[in-house]
């Protein structure tokens, strides 16, 4: 039996499932700032209704690291940054007011340019002391390419001062983007002890419960993490809520095709892709707290158009949705006429007291000379008219991304959606209207209320890696996790060769995190360069990512596609 | 007033000239992975475009392609010319304050007729999107400066007999390096004296002796002129390591010649040290145009005391600028001291070489001396390829500032050689002024629209 549990920003919500069946499913209020008391009220009717059955696995997604952003809730980071030549240190606004910038410089290919300066080194610990620091991220630009400089930082500090807790830009981030690792570097550290203690306390309720199954965390690209290793990259489970919806999804419709998820909810409606049965990756990293991250996330959407948002007449009488919310609906005895009215009037739902409901309409419709359905009918189609503008603008917006390869640019045709597939509240209502507006298949799956938890419990262990070869400096490197190694390969490696050393890296360290021996990788790209010196090749770098990608437990699928 | 630099980043990974060719994929990774890293895309100074694939008639509206467009470009090329045209786009809508095309191949050396490939290029980024600003937004005057180390010889020559494109070319002197071209008495035809102008600068110039023909000649000519939009041709192989060319340039050079330059719009050509100079260079470049302070950014083995100008080189790049700008300020009447021609036409015969692909053409030009207009063009050019074929074409362009009867003039001839092909293959109609173009194909008795 598995467990899935989703703690929202407004509900928590949680599943047991047997095979491929819902054995028990539970919904309930989030208690504000305490996520563990929310966690264990959803948690305990399912622990009953598996009575002693074995529990093979637990999910958890919760909104930890985002609330801890939020409040503010972090421990103090000071950073020390080795840029090198080329944008002004300065232009990067990272507001950490503890900054240290150290000579030394590595170039694109991870040679060293300009050394450390020792002298340098020995100040900046001295001002991280006298200042009482007990936290230093250490981030060099093109510190994935070469990670001596950061680690003799590091290790100075860990010699002459072991009580300051370090982090490396390198073992937090190898791609591309000094100033994202930064931040990513600083919130990794800053959120470390705090998630460690929130989960701690997880395993010791659970353990009094006699529980001893694994547990894992989801992360915002929908992968799961064992709770061990999420230890080290925390900031990696924030967003995992829209992760979670879109797992759902995909384990509750057909699979392989292309399909907007939609969470219609009070305030907002959130958006996200699958394309072809795959879930949409943002191109850049997470933006959290207004700063762009390393953070792989779904590519989401959020609109700020939900069933509690104010309708109003507006100047040019004629009616308006408004981006925020009153208070619950007019007929659920908030102050202001909403979309949830509107749905009731026409019969579309049945929550609310209709009299209300229909109160909040003739308010409305008085001004319009129009009747209460009328108007209802006015207020369903704009909602739904500005759903269908905000899907196709997500489209748009993923077609014009950067392409920097012929084949990229000429693939990205257009592609609209064969399903919209709504959760949340209104979607039962607004969701057959929206597939008329777009001419495409509505679906509300059954158990779309929790279709976040059966994401969460469904949800596989992910891993991705990215292989940099230079066979010219006879060195590799890995992305994800901060390895950089000598090749000690005579003679040229070959490019399948590579692609074969990365598989086997992937299946090694696959294993480690509990991926089964069967799961089959896959090549996400391979690229080859030759390195040319005056007319002839003297290396070649290969450039290589493999990944077991997100998705769904595979016994799920086909335990549904035989009883479909 | 738009606030951002517009980057079209198109470093085509899978296209090269040939494997080992300085043309080849790997040629913008380095530059790739400096800007990336640095977070460039990110800045909020910064919007990144996407490229998308220019159109056939964008191409015909600069360039007679010998057998047809489609023989001379590839997607990759498409993608190229595409990728200004976005950043054109972006700036006549002022979305961005100012552009920089970072994309490849590059077209600087590709001319109005093209039966092949030429210093790697084979067609005209730059013209292409000036053609199109113009067709499109009803620009008129533009000013090009080619800050590459090779003469632009394929712009210049398009437009050579344009009065409302000002051609700016320094580089290394054409007696020492590729295409063997852009001298000083290379001024402009008898319609559009003086609006070329080439500067050649003796090997080892160093930023000194480039910024001083910036500051002293390019900048003035500008203010004179004073074009609608400045485009920046702009190569990077004046840099100190590039291996093509034997210039002193630095990242800090360029980086203040497009502070100081200004460009509307920029466009990547040359530039062949792509791991020492190009990720320098174009960080430089791009924070320049940003209004981003570029001070920071320096080579590993940039050492100052190592670019010190020797007095004498100084000396003989101050004379030719002082004898380019006496040319510029009597142009007017060093243009019609000229035209001497009696007759409509003024002719002029040349033989170009394509070094890449081998080629040997020989042209013969008539330009139509008309009193209210610039004059329409008509081109004879005959290609002889390697193992012995040859093809030959005749082709009419009507710029679009032409008058009635020249238009009706140009259209005439066209129309006659289209009834009476002899010894040529293709016939071309290059019609600006109704943005139409027309390709006959003598062999198959046809005439098509390119669309
Ligand atoms: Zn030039
Ligand atoms: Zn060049
Ligand atoms: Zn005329």
């Amino acid at each position: 039996m598995i467990i899935g549990i989703d703690v929202g920003g407004t509900y928590t919500d949680a599943v047991l499932l047997k095979q491929e069946q819902v054995l028990e499913k539970i919904k309930t209020p989030t208690i504000p700032d305490d996520l563990l008391t929310s966690l264990l009220k959803a948690l305990e009717p399912l622990l009953k209704a598996a009575k002693n059955n074995q529990i093979d696995r637990i999910v958890f997604s919760t909104t930890l690291i985002t609330n801890l952003i939020a409040t503010g809730n972090i421990d103090p980071v000071a950073l020390v940054l080795i840029p090198g030549p080329g944008l002004n240190p300065n232009t990067y606004n990272f507001n950490i007011p503890d900054t240290f910038i150290l000579s030394g410089a590595i170039d694109y290919r991870g040679r060293e340019i300009e050394p450390l300066k020792e002298k340098e080194i020995k100040e900046c610990l001295e001002a991280v002391r006298a200042r009482g620091i007990k936290r230093v991220a250490i981030v060099g630009k093109f510190s994935q390419r070469n990670k001596n400089h950061e680690e003799a930082v590091a290790s100075y500090f860990k010699q002459h001062a072991p009580e300051i807790q370090t982090v490396m830009g390198h073992q937090v981030s190898g791609r591309l983007n000094f100033p994202r690792r930064v931040v990513t570097s600083l919130l990794t550290l800053a959120t470390q002890n705090r998630f460690q203690e929130f989960y701690s306390q997880i395993q010791k309720v659970l353990a009094q419960r006699g529980i001893t199954a694994p547990i894992y965390i989801l992360k915002a690209d929908g992968g799961t993490l064992p709770f061990a290793q999420a230890f080290l990259k925390p900031v990696e489970t924030i967003f995992s809520g829209p992760a979670a919806s879109t797992l759902g999804v995909l384990a509750l419709t057909p699979s392989g095709q292309t399909s907007v998820v939609l969470d219609i909810g009070g305030t907002t409606t959130d958006l996200a892709l699958i394309l072809s049965g795959k879930p949409l990756l943002a191109s850049r990293g997470a933006r959290i707290n207004n700063h762009l991250t390393h953070v792989r996330a779904f590519a989401t959407k959020s609109v700020a158009l939900g069933g509690d948002s104010v309708v109003q007449v507006g100047p040019d009488s004629s009616l308006e949705i408004l981006p925020q919310r009153a208070g619950a609906a007019y007929c659920l005895g908030g102050p202001q006429p909403t979309p949830t009215d509107a749905m009731r009037v026409a019969g579309l739902i049945t929550i609310g007291d209709e009299k209300r409901a229909r109160e909040a309409m003739n308010k409305l419709g008085s001004k319009l000379k129009l009747p209460a359905e009328q108007t209802a009918a006015l207020i369903i189609e704009l909602m739904v008219k500005r759903i269908a503008r905000e899907i196709n603008e997500m489209f748009l917006a993923w077609e014009e991304e950067p392409a920097y390869r012929i084949w990229e640019l000429l693939q990205k045709q257009k592609i609209r959606p064969q399903n919209v597939v709504g959760i949340g509240a209104s979607a039962p209502a607004i969701l057959p209207l929206l597939g008329k507006e777009m001419g495409c298949r509505a679906l509300v799956p059954p158990y779309a209320e929790v279709a976040n938890a059966i994401g969460a419990a469904l949800a596989k262990v992910t891993l991705r890696l990215t292989f940099h070869f230079d066979t010219e400096r006879n060195f590799y490197f890995i992305e994800e996790t901060g390895v950089q190694e000598k090749l000690g390969v005579k003679g040229q490696l070959s490019l399948a060769d590579a692609e074969e050393m990365a598989f086997k890296w992937l299946r090694q360290e696959g294993e480690k995190l509990g991926i089964p021996p069967g799961e089959e990788p896959e090549l996400v790209y391979s690229e080859m360069f030759n390195m040319v010196r005056g007319w002839t090749t003297t290396g070649r770098l290969y450039d290589i990512c493999v990944q077991f990608p997100p998705g769904i437990l595979e016994d799920w699928l086909e335990r549904r596609e035989q009883n479909a | 007033m738009p606030e951002k630099t517009g980057l079209v980043f198109f470093p085509a990974f899978d296209w090269a000239i040939s494997p080992t060719h300085p043309e080849r994929e790997e040629r913008l990774l380095y530059t790739k992975d400096q800007l990336f890293e640095e977070g460039i895309m990110d800045l909020p100074e910064i919007c990144e475009y996407k490229a998308r694939l220019a159109t056939f008639k964008d191409i015909a509206r600069v360039h007679f392609c010998v057998p047809e467009i489609r023989a001379q470009v590839t997607e990759a090329h498409l993608i190229a010319a595409g990728g200004t045209l976005v950043l054109a786009d972006a700036l006549m809508n002022k979305e961005i304050k100012n552009g920089f095309a970072l994309v490849r191949p590059p077209g600087h050396h590709a001319m109005r007729v093209v039966h092949g490939n030429r210093g790697f290029c084979n067609i005209n980024n730059e013209a292409i999107m000036i053609e199109y600003l113009r067709k499109k937004y009803g620009i008129r005057k533009i000013a090009i400066v080619d800050t590459d180390v090779h003469h632009g010889d394929g712009t210049q020559d398009i437009y050579y007999h344009d009065p409302d494109v000002l051609f700016i070319s320094f580089h290394q002197d054409g007696r020492t390096l590729y295409p063997g071209s852009g001298f000083t008495h290379e001024l402009g035809g008898p319609r559009a004296f003086g609006a070329t102008i080439n500067i050649p600068l003796p090997p080892g110039t160093t930023d000194e002796g480039i910024h001083y023909v910036l500051e002293e000649l390019v900048l003035p000519v500008l203010d004179d002129f004073q074009p609608e939009l400045i485009v920046n041709s702009a190569g990077q192989d004046n840099h100190y390591t590039d291996p093509l060319a034997n210039m002193r340039f630095t990242a800090q050079g360029y980086a203040r010649l497009n502070a100081r330059l200004k460009p509307d719009l920029a466009v990547l050509e040359g530039g062949y040290a792509i791991e020492s100079a190009l990720p320098y260079v174009n960080t430089g470049i791009v924070l320049a145009m940003a209004g981003l302070d570029y001070s920071y950014v320096r080579e590993p083995d940039y050492r100052k005391e190592n670019f010190i100008q020797p007095p004498e080189k100084m000396v003989y790049i101050k004379e030719l600028v002082e004898y380019l700008k006496e040319i510029w300020k009597n142009r007017t009447s060093l243009g019609q001291q000229k035209q001497f021609h009696e007759g409509d036409f003024y002719e002029q015969k040349r033989s170009i070489y394509y070094d890449t692909d081998h080629i040997r053409e020989q042209q013969w030009e008539q330009i139509r001396l008309c009193k209210t207009c610039p004059g329409y063009q008509m081109i004879t050019s005959r290609g002889m390829y390697p193992y012995g074929t040859t093809r030959t074409i005749f082709a009419v362009a009507i710029p679009w500032q032409a008058c009635l009867n020249c238009q009706e003039e140009a259209r005439g001839y066209y129309q006659e050689r289209i009834k009476n092909p002899q010894g040529l293959d293709f016939v071309y109609l290059q019609d600006k002024p109704h943005d139409i173009y027309y390709q006959f194909f003598v062999e198959k008795d046809c005439e098509i629209q390119i669309e």
